[in-house]
């Protein structure tokens, strides 16, 4: 019966993971169709440069391909949860400075924070399908605590420029992660790998 | 030659760029009724460059008199370091010479962070039409490349080693997330500040008031011209009723082009003497209104239309009205309509009354023929508006 189940995990881990591609790609379509809008919309120069943001975890890592598939899911779901306070904080922030004077980009940041918890929610599915524990929101919101509060306007918005780049970075990472899953560990025959997506 | 005054507080405002600054007049030691003068200098900057200088004249009463002075000044106060200092002359017939104290020592303004860095001052709000000065603090040996305002860079003014500055004439209204002041610096690093540029409310056009149900009243009214403020910065209005004394903040969105607020019915009050205050952080101003709310009916959509037999001739129908209408008559109006004839509308009075339903008898009708009803609502004494139409309910009125 080990052989059943070890097939239909591994069956259930491919689709999961090609899931997770399409919701990747969509989000990262449209973060950078929300960057150009925030960074018009703040009157900001959409290249400007941006500190690297406190509470963002970077997407660049070294010795990418040496990452097994848990380290992988644990570091996408650590950024997703931290991009889920950032964005949920930016959504704040956009209701408190603007109110409805610009409901446009406030249903569009609501619409990319949805995507976010949609794919933090997706990659717990993959971590309890590896039957490795689910780390604890709570565990990781007292490490990290909530993003600290900007001390001026112009730092807030250009931290909003900063996420949503990392988040646009993240996304492409998550895709090849993800991709990286559904390919047989050394060994164990090879598995037609998925299309490409972002 | 008078005791040299004692500084008690300085204290700034960033957001007004005020310094306040309390001493004691010393006034025990003196006889009563003197006259003193304070001569007090604002410096600024590690050179003790002076800025202002002003006397202020006061008289001793024989007791330590606390006295204070506003000064705003034409810098934001974070770009660069800003000090006070203040002596007195004493104007006393029979002591000697008569000559000024030393002056004090100089006090430095609080809370200033020596070391900090930034553009100034920082995330304000001004009328269009105003001249402001920012000013990009940095480190030492940092390079400004350039500063803008928007997307337009203006030519810098050094203020300091550590400070350079823009001046910003007649800013106009700026978007609805403000106006960048972007200090660039050589290593590609940026500072930065919003501005943000609007008007002081508008006086509140077309103040009117009604009551849907003896439960609320609403005003409405029209903004007048858009503030240009929006969100924690946008104009927020409130409704005071004078005879009550109740105060009510008004929850609106700052879109509409028709504002609106809802007033509670007092039990036994009429007549209401309404002040509409507005405010933003540019200014204020209000609108006033006196109403009696039994003149000001203006009746929910009546609901649940429903229509009974008589006979051949004639019908009931019953309707619902969500208000209490207990103190009023009301005066009702049904449509009646159907394929061949003309449009009739068929006027009833009645008593008002409590949440509830109301009748009303239509006679003179053809037999055996398809109508199409339907019913509004006002105060039948002191008309004011028509409720909506209900909904229209069909009938087919039974053979003779």
């Amino acid at each position: 019966m080990a052989g059943a189940d070890g097939a239909s995990t591994a069956l259930q881990r491919r689709d999961l993971c090609a899931r997770g591609i399409r919701l990747a790609g969509k989000m990262r379509s449209d973060v950078v169709n929300l960057l150009e809008a925030y960074a018009e919309r703040q009157g900001l120069d959409a290249s400007a440069s941006v500190a690297a943001v406190e509470g963002v975890p970077p997407a660049a890592v070294e010795r990418w391909d040496e990452q097994t598939s848990t380290q992988r899911l644990l570091e996408n779901l650590a950024a997703y949860r931290a991009f889920r306070a950032l964005l949920a904080q930016m959504l704040e922030q956009h209701r408190e400075q603007l109110g409805e004077a610009d409901a446009a980009l406030g249903r569009a940041l609501a619409a990319v924070l949805l995507q976010v918890s949609a794919f933090a929610y997706h990659l717990e599915e993959l971590l309890r399908l590896e039957s490795r524990g689910v780390p604890g929101e709570e565990e990781e919101e007292e490490e990290d605590g909530l993003p600290p509060q900007p001390h001026s306007l112009f730092e807030q918005k250009l931290r909003g420029l900063g996420v949503l780049r990392e988040l646009a970075q993240w996304a492409v990472r998550s895709a090849r992660d993800l991709r990286q899953l559904t390919k047989p560990s050394p060994g164990t025959g090879s598995a037609p790998s998925l299309p490409e997506s972002p | 030659i008078p005791v040299t005054p004692r500084i008690l507080s300085l204290t700034p405002d960033f957001s007004t760029s005020t310094l306040n600054l309390k001493w004691s007049d010393n006034g025990s030691v003196f006889p009563y009724g003197l006259d003193a003068f304070w001569q007090i200098w604002v410096l600024r900057k590690e050179t003790m460059e002076k800025v202002t200088e002003v006397t202020y004249h006061s008289k001793l009463t024989h007791e330590d008199i606390i006295l204070s002075w506003n000064w705003t000044s034409d810098l934001p106060l974070e770009c660069m370091s800003h000090y006070v200092k203040i002596r007195c002359y004493i104007n006393v017939t029979h002591f000697g010479l008569k000559d000024w104290s030393d002056w004090s020592p100089a006090e430095v303004i609080p809370d200033m962070d020596p070391s900090g860095s930034g553009v100034f001052p920082l995330d304000t709000v001004v009328a269009v039409g105003s001249d402001v000065t920012f000013c990009c603090v940095h480190e030492e040996g940092q390079n400004i490349t350039n500063m803008t305002y928007g997307s337009k860079p203006y030519p810098m003014i050094q203020l300091s080693s550590r400070s350079n500055a823009i001046r910003v004439l007649n800013a106009s209204a700026s978007d609805t997330s403000g106006t960048n002041v972007v200090c660039r610096f050589n290593n590609e690093m940026l500072e930065g500040t919003v501005l943000f540029v609007g008007y002081a409310p508008d006086i509140p056009q077309n103040l009117s008031c009604e009551t849907p149900n003896f439960q609320i009243i609403k005003c409405t009214w029209k903004p007048g011209r858009p503030s240009g403020l929006y969100g924690k910065r946008r104009t927020k209005y409130s409704l005071f009723e004078r005879t009550c004394g109740k105060n009510v903040s008004c929850e609106v969105n700052e879109m509409n082009k028709e504002l609106a607020c809802g007033f509670p019915v007092i039990p036994d009050q009429k007549i209401y003497d309404f002040i509409l205050g507005v405010s933003n952080p540019i200014g204020q101003t209000e609108s006033s209104v006196v109403v009696d709310i039994t003149q000001r009916v203006h009746p929910k959509t009546p609901e649940k239309l429903t229509v009974s037999g008589i006979n051949s001739t004639s019908v009931h129908l019953h309707w619902f009205i969500n208000g209490s209408f207990a103190e009023i008559r009301l005066l009702c109006q049904i449509e009646i309509s159907s394929g061949h004839s003309e449009q009739k509308l068929h006027n009833i009075s009645m008593p008002g009354g409590k949440l509830s339903s109301y009748i009303g008898q239509l006679n003179e009708l053809h037999p055996y023929t398809k109508y199409r009803f339907r019913v509004r609502c006002s105060a039948a004494d002191h008309f004011w508006r028509w409720s909506d139409w209900s909904r229209v309910e069909e009938y087919t009125t039974s053979e003779a």
